[in-house]
């Protein structure tokens, strides 16, 4: 809802502005939404200045049309798929992560999310040679593990580290370090703040320190919206839904694949677990995978770790589960 | 710089007027200054002046960011924090399998969490902590300070004193073993008396006293800045009783976390919080869990399970970005937190206890 102003467009003026604000418009679509016919005798206007005034406001406001085999052209120059770094975690995502839309892990705590996205940040920015953001709101985000990833994908690349190699390993994963941009936000204000300068970075197209970037990792967005959730205040609604629509035009606009980590909870004690956030999140990614640790009490030790579609716009949702080691190294 | 209104740090009322009125880009809010605003939205003068205020630092903070300064945003890239990880310390627990699955120990700049049934423990843990972390650093410390905040009252000065005087005495035998200049030196300023002044004792006897406490944290460490441990004994204690509203809980605790996470980071802190265990009935069989809830879970970044096998107590590391899961025993004897001895070394003297918690005290002198 545009306020209307002068100098909006030609022939708007101050006292046009006067008059039509004595009798209750405001605003842009106040203005174009009213039959000029009654303007015109209300306000004592000329009805050919209001329909031109009108044409130019549509004219600047409105979205454009595109036809679909333009947009289908488009999508398939700028989309690119992006390995996650483990095999069957990129079949279960159809080959990998997509970019111009939103993925989700959701899992229980020490279900390997944080670890899911370091070897995101690691195959990415190793492999592909791209930058990476990765917006660290829990404190979970270790470089030291990160560059253990590192090492293992080098060492399964080249398979003998001869002395003269060892180096260009070394090199090599000094270089995938410094594409990894960490930026620690711990509250909504923050976040916001982060996305608003990426999207004012991209869209102003400095090479310097971002590079071509192509993927966004949160980790997590429960952290920093649940501390505005609950209560009797609905400002925690409004704050998310704005989140998700800078997250969703970054991945659009700019073709950057975003990630997103969610946390469980429960309806009651002995309910099933779901993914928290509640329903009106859930439209927000296009693609949820779930993370479980099967025997899930703490007493074993567990290693078998499964990774379940959980949302998907191309797959069927398969009827198993596709099983997820946690590599050690 | 087209900041949109609603991501705009101001009060909900004033932001659904804003939206009312048609403002969408902080650029419109700018132009149109404090008396027009006030005349738009119906608010007063001053209240307009504040808003714009807000507006304006924000706008201005992200004009210098994007000039390349860094200000207060914590942005760098991974192979900086690499370095920074690998200069920083351990906060060691004296039980050595525990360091080593921790990773070499407590991390700063870290949540951790401990969940145990009660007499595991979890407090004799916190206060071995409050005292390791002022070992200093040529022992392998990080020389700082430690703030203790109590909510169950089970904080003993003298257990304290056993701890710290068997710590002072470690290493003692290590500079004698070791005969190096600043050793000495350091010594001079560890003593019993210099650890106890140097923990920061806090009570808090409700929910509320703890908020407070913890949202006031922050200028208590601008003071103190050598302060590198935060311990909360008993954080869910306050919570658990008495709590009509679960979504409150929920964002209060949720806060909490928020703000102590903040704290870790902003001060090179380690925050250690103690959690209670509570029964999850199944269909078929009850278990332990951590008490708080499903979202608290995620609020630490390391959490460690305390339990008994049989007479033995485990520990066992339950989420870590870093480690691998694992579980070691421990044993907790009057010097405080310690390894468990391997039952084959039998340096059984005369005087031996036959109390198989407690280590010989010959095995003592041999350190």
């Amino acid at each position: 809802m545009v306020v209307l102003r002068a100098g909006l467009c030609p022939g708007l003026t101050e006292d046009m502005i006067q008059l039509l604000s004595t009798n209750g418009i405001r605003t842009v679509v106040d203005f174009v939404s009213s039959d000029l016919e009654d303007v015109a005798q209300k306000c004592s206007l000329s009805y050919k200045a209001l329909v031109a005034v009108r044409r130019v406001l549509l004219a600047q406001f409105s979205a454009f049309p595109a036809n679909g085999a333009d947009l289908y052209e488009e999508l398939k120059s700028s989309t690119a798929i992006l390995p996650t770094g483990s095999p069957s975690l990129d079949q279960l995502l159809d080959s990998g992560l997509y970019t111009g839309e939103v993925t989700e892990l959701v899992g229980a705590p020490g279900s390997g999310k944080t670890q899911v996205c370091l070897g995101i940040a690691a195959s990415v920015s190793l492999g592909l040679k791209q930058h990476v953001l990765f917006l660290d709101s829990t404190g979970g985000f270790t470089a030291s593990r990160l560059y253990q990833m590192l090492q293992a994908q080098t060492e399964d690349e080249e398979e003998q580290a001869i002395l003269g190699r060892l180096r260009l390993c070394f090199v090599l994963q000094l270089e995938a370090l410094q594409r990894v941009q960490v930026v620690r936000v711990f509250n909504i204000y923050e976040l916001l703040r982060a996305l608003q300068e990426l999207r004012d970075r991209l869209s102003q197209q400095v090479v310097s320190s971002v590079g071509p970037l192509k993927m966004v990792l949160l980790d997590s967005v429960s952290a920093v919206i649940y501390p505005l959730l609950g209560g009797k205040q609905s400002e925690g609604l409004a704050l998310m839904m704005q989140l998700s629509r800078e997250l969703k035009t970054l991945a659009r606009e700019f073709s950057l694949a975003v990630v997103v980590t969610n946390q469980v909870t429960r309806d009651s004690s002995t309910g099933p677990l779901k993914p928290a956030l509640g329903r009106s999140w859930s439209f927000v990614p296009s693609t949820r995978v779930l993370l479980e640790s099967k025997e899930a009490t703490w007493e074993k030790a567990t290693t078998q770790r499964v990774a379940s579609l959980a949302k998907s716009p191309r797959q069927v949702r398969p009827p198993g589960s596709i099983p997820w080691e946690c590599r050690s190294s | 710089m087209q900041r949109e209104v609603g991501t705009l740090p101001l009060a909900p009322a004033l932001r659904a007027r804003l939206a009312a009125a048609g403002f969408q880009t902080a650029q419109e809010l700018l132009d149109i200054g404090p008396c027009g605003l006030s005349k738009e939205i119906g608010i007063s003068r001053e209240e307009a002046l504040e808003a714009l205020q807000v507006v304006r630092q924000e706008c201005q903070g992200d004009a210098a960011r994007t000039a390349g300064g860094s200000g207060a945003t914590r942005k760098c890239t991974a192979l900086e924090l690499l370095e920074e990880e690998q200069t920083q310390g351990f906060i060691i627990t004296f039980c050595s399998a525990l360091d080593n699955i921790l990773g070499g120990g407590v991390q700063l700049t870290k949540i951790t969490e401990i969940c145990g049934a009660p007499g595991v423990g979890k407090t004799q843990l916190c206060m071995q902590l409050a005292v390791d972390v002022q070992i200093p650093e040529c022992f392998g410390g990080v020389a700082g300070e430690a703030v203790f905040i109590d909510t169950e009252g089970s904080f003993m000065v003298d257990r304290v004193v056993d701890i710290a005087a068997a710590c002072v005495r470690h290493c003692h035998l290590i500079a004698e073993a070791q005969q190096e200049e600043d050793h000495q030196k350091a010594l001079e300023t560890f003593s019993l008396e210099n650890i106890l002044s140097h923990i920061y004792y806090f009570r808090c006897r409700d929910y509320i006293e703890l908020l407070a406490q913890v949202y006031l944290l922050p200028e208590f460490l601008a003071e103190h800045s050598k302060v590198r441990l935060v311990v909360i004994d008993g954080i869910a204690f306050p919570f658990r009783h008495d709590f009509e509203d679960l979504s409150l809980r929920t964002r209060l605790l949720n806060g909490l976390a928020q703000q102590l996470i903040i704290t870790a980071n902003d001060h090179k802190a380690a925050v250690v919080l103690t959690n209670q265990m509570t029964t999850r009935i199944g269909q078929s069989q009850s278990m332990l869990v951590p008490a708080l809830g499903e979202s608290w879970g995620h609020a630490a970044t390391v959490r460690l399970i305390f339990h008994w096998d049989n007479s033995q107590r485990l520990a066992t590391l339950y989420k870590s970005p870093s480690q691998k899961e694992c579980t070691v025993a421990y044993h907790i004897t009057s010097h405080g937190f310690r390894d468990v001895q391997p039952p084959a070394v039998t340096h059984s003297t005369g005087g031996t206890e036959l109390n198989p918690r407690k280590r010989p005290r010959a095995e003592e002198e041999k350190q």
